[in-house]
């Protein structure tokens, strides 16, 4: 067992306390956002569960969770909460519709193919982030070290693909850069945004400060993303983690009561409060 | 009802919204390098996706 083995525990406990905090703050005070961000979270939490599980054993569903949740929704989510301050109503409304239906035709695309997994190749001996996607080699390329290669006809050309538990060509991978644009827009853009309406104010330091947190959080889990998409899945649970803990910190951070703080909340979105 | 003097002063103080300190080298400097630095990251990583998704980076 690795420390790769065990990030992911931790991950999902941060997440779990993450998640409980925010959606008690929905329940309390009954506004969109929090629900909104809970949902991301819960959905960046059950991503970290399902890395911990699949550390230990293999379960398709398991891996269904972790695609659809950890890997493609998460972001858009936690993001489209932010959006919810930032924005006029209407138009969150008309993107709620979107991002529900995508989420939902993402889902349809997963399942149809949960049936192709090629679970053969998965051992807890590799992360998953490693060994979820099947790729093709150009030539010349050599396969990573420990990965079978096969040879088969992809687009009318005979290609050499380093085997992955999706087949080459799902087209529920292509769901993914959709959702991380937009989580990518609204939650690290809308944290920056955030941040500097208030450092241009020169109010609520606490609240600049938690923003640029929660910002570099998000951006950190989208360049581990980035890299695990080129190949370079060992970085992601690490990345996960500090991510989490990042974001958690910024979360209290800019929540912190101030003084009058709600005669500039009035005027100011802000991204946590 | 009168209120003594350190009311007031508690008063004023709750009334004023919290500031940003000047002068300091973390507002002043670090922060808007870093928004800058984290803006143009963002903007990077948004053209990769939008690159895979048009098919220009294969993965």
């Amino acid at each position: 067992m690795t420390i790769n083995h065990i990030l992911p525990f931790i991950s999902t406990a941060i997440m779990l306390v993450f998640t409980v905090h925010v959606l008690q703050r929905f329940f309390v005070r009954r506004q969109a956002h929090f629900l909104f961000w809970g949902i991301g979270l819960a959905m960046f939490g059950a991503g970290s569960f399902a890395e911990a599980y699949l550390s230990l054993a293999w379960n398709e569903w398991v891996f269904f969770m972790w695609y659809l949740f950890g890997a493609a929704l998460n972001a858009a989510w936690i993001g489209h909460g932010t959006l919810n301050l930032l924005i006029r109503k209407r138009w969150v409304h008309i993107l709620t519709v979107l991002l529900v239906l995508g989420s939902l035709y993402a889902g349809y695309l997963m399942l149809q193919v949960m049936p192709a997994l090629d679970s053969s190749i998965f051992t807890t001996e590799r992360l998953i982030s490693e060994q979820y996607g099947t790729k093709v080699l150009e030539p010349g390329e050599a396969a990573p070290p420990g990965r079978e290669t096969t040879t088969m006809i992809y687009r009318g050309e005979q290609v050499t693909v380093v085997r992955g538990l999706l087949p080459l060509g799902s087209p529920v991978r292509l769901t993914t850069p959709f959702f991380n644009i937009y989580g990518l827009l609204t939650l690290v853009g809308g944290a920056l945004y955030s941040a500097f309406l208030f450092w241009r104010k020169r109010v609520l330091p606490n609240r600049v400060i938690g923003n640029v947190l929660i910002a570099a959080g998000a951006l950190l889990i989208g360049f581990a993303s980035t890299l695990t998409r080129l190949g370079y899945g060992q970085y992601l649970y690490v990345a996960e983690l500090v991510s989490a803990i990042l974001m958690y910190i910024g979360f209290r951070y800019a929540a912190r009561p101030q003084p009058s703080e709600g005669e500039v909340t009035q005027t100011i979105p802000a991204v946590a409060d | 009802m009168k209120h003594s003097t350190k009311d007031t002063k508690e008063r004023k103080h709750l009334n004023k919204p919290s500031r940003i300190p000047g002068g300091s080298f973390v507002f002043d400097k670090f922060i808007p390098i870093l928004l800058i630095i984290m803006g143009i990251m963002t903007v990077g990583l948004i053209l990769f996706a939008a690159g895979v998704l048009l098919g220009f980076i294969q993965f």
